[in-house]
């Protein structure tokens, strides 16, 4: 283990919570929530060793897995959910009741219409919220820090707007 | 809706947005299951390979133990100076009323100690983004929310910064228990209804509800409590009296007026009242430094007033703190931070930073988490038109002092 590496369980303790609110402002239910921050952190752990600090904060590089895990799952989903409403007509998924009452969440409005922006905004809003820099955002999204402040302001107004249209 | 009102929607917004991720959590015992589920699938070697180095490192803990004893007497000698700072024992009206139960610690005590709190953590200034090493700036242009401008500039300087101290004091509090809101909410009269996640507790009284929040690590913000008036909450009886008078009469009712200084800031419009007790931290030779938020924008205990009935109140919740003094970089050197936090290049609009100020800003870390000095330079300019106000925040305690 490298000397400024941090061991593994700190970031693990230090991030999970920071991670699952950035996922679950993504999907709808706690449950895939769990699943992708499951998968996020088994993916991490089994990378840690090629983790360069050097090269990216521990942020950066757990929010980059965070993301890439997210827009799997709703690559896969998305398949999935066709399919199923092809063949069996199937509805949507919904939240577990049971689940829902077990999950620690304040602001399930406010985190709903979060989701519902359009997926550039949504994830500059919710990196951003989660703790990362503008540069930060700016690297994950692909673009440059100036251009991540303009999309977050963007972003910012449109969740105004969407949270004014509900409260009307 | 005017510009100001948009303004006060999108900081109230973010606000919110704050909260929102710095709440939501996985169900209890989430994190256990899943951190055992990752050991469960590591490979059999690296395990016993861990549980040997545990061993190894349990036979080498051994001789430890005689520097644990000094460590504990290090503890109860710098415990004997925080009693002594607490106020216990100085009389004056503690316990007197539930406010200032609280208030009596929550005071701004002179510095002792030089250091005692051993190496701080770094700031996470602009909505928790780590802050460089000093001398660079730490998240550097901090533009005023909802200002727009979002392009590169040049910095230039022409103001007059002046510190005449190579120390400031740096405050610690001790992370709030649940007992510990428990009893503020009692003392207030609110009963406990829940401890729902990411809160210390909900309580009820007949007017109104109370939550109480503990430190909040990104973007860091102090233990707050909200209380949110109830449909029976009684007017302010006081005809004729300024938002901030009725303010404080509804604080003084509730025994929750500040204890440590501040001034007041009220913005009306339409019969709706925002007042501000922005909070000031007794800097040393330096004199009042205001608190500001990772944007830099001062706060402290707000009430919101519909004419002259409450409608919230939120402030810090009160807590001791204890005052250690910390080497700070000079002048020269925040000057050199700040302007070297932006190179715009040619064609980006210069600013000329005209104030700068020392200010008191959150840094949250575990079980005891600071309140650390900053130096705030601000400018104003103006592009196509427009006017603009450029903040930027420099921590200010020397960067020997940090733990990483």
């Amino acid at each position: 283990m490298l000397a400024d590496r941090p061991p593994f369980e700190d970031l693990y303790r230090e991030y999970l919570g920071r991670i699952y609110a950035y996922i679950r402002a993504q999907v709808p239910t706690a449950a895939d929530a769990e699943d992708i921050s499951a998968q996020v952190f088994m993916n991490a752990y089994q990378a840690y060793g090629r983790f360069e600090p050097r090269n990216s904060t521990p942020a950066a590089w757990l929010f980059r897995i965070a993301r890439n895990a997210t827009l799997d799952h709703f690559r896969a989903r998305g398949r999935r959910e066709r399919l199923r409403r092809t063949i069996e007509h199937q509805p949507l998924a919904e939240e577990d009741p049971a689940a829902e009452a077990e999950e620690r969440i304040q602001y399930r409005a406010l985190l709903v219409q979060v989701a519902e922006l359009p997926e550039r905004q949504r994830d500059a809003i919710s990196l951003r919220h989660s703790g990362l820099s503008f540069e930060e955002v700016g690297n994950l999204l692909g673009c440059s820090e100036d251009a991540a402040k303009m999309l977050y302001h963007r972003a910012i107004k449109a969740l105004k707007e969407a949270v004014r249209k509900v409260e009307q | 809706m005017s510009e100001q009102d948009d303004d006060l929607e999108l900081r109230a917004l973010k606000r919110e947005l704050d909260d929102a991720f710095a709440t939501t959590r996985p169900r209890r015992g989430f994190e256990d299951e899943l951190w055992l589920r990752m050991q469960a699938r590591r490979p059999l070697g690296s395990r016993l390979r861990d549980a040997l180095g545990g061993l190894v490192q349990g036979i080498r803990a051994v001789p430890a133990v005689p520097t644990a004893a000094v460590a504990g007497l290090l503890v109860v000698v710098l415990g004997i100076g925080v009693l002594a700072l607490s106020g216990v024992g100085r009389g004056g009206n503690a316990a007197s009323t539930a406010g200032s139960a609280f208030n009596q610690g929550d005071t701004n005590h002179p510095p002792t100690l030089p250091g005692a709190f051993g190496r701080l953590p770094s700031p996470r200034l602009g909505s928790g983004s780590s802050a460089p090493p000093l001398p660079a700036a730490a998240d550097p242009r901090q533009l005023v929310p909802g200002s727009g401008y979002v392009g590169p500039v040049n910095l230039t300087w022409a103001g007059k910064l002046t510190l005449d101290t190579p120390t400031l004091p740096v405050f610690r509090y001790h992370e709030p228990s649940t007992n510990a809101a428990d009893q503020f909410a009692s003392a207030l009269g609110a009963v406990m209804q829940s401890r729902p996640g990411g809160l210390l507790g909900e309580y009820e009284s007949s007017d109104y509800t109370l939550s109480i929040r503990g430190t909040v690590q990104a973007p860091a913000a102090e233990p707050t409590f909200v209380i949110t008036a109830g449909p029976s909450m009684p007017e302010i009886n006081a005809a004729g009296a300024a938002p901030s008078d009725i303010a404080t009469l509804f604080l003084a009712e509730h025994s929750l007026v500040p204890q440590w200084p501040y001034t007041a800031d009220v913005q009306s419009a339409g019969g709706a009242s925002h007042v501000r007790l922005l909070r000031q931290f007794v800097a040393g030779p330096y004199g009042l430094a205001y608190l500001v938020d990772p944007q830099g924008d001062r706060y402290g205990l707000e009430v919101d007033l519909a004419g002259n009935k409450p409608t919230m109140a939120t402030g810090p919740l009160p807590v001791t703190l204890e005052a250690a003094s910390y080497p700070v970089i000079s002048d020269g050197q925040a000057i050199g931070a700040a302007l070297g936090s932006s190179a715009g290049g040619p064609g980006a609009p210069t600013v000329q930073l005209s104030q700068a100020e020392v200010v008191y800003v959150v840094v949250a870390a575990g079980d005891h988490s600071f309140y650390e000095p900053a130096f705030l330079f601000s400018g104003s300019f103006t592009v196509n038109g427009h006017a603009y106000l450029e903040r930027i925040l420099v921590p200010a305690v020397d960067p020997s002092q940090r733990s990483s």
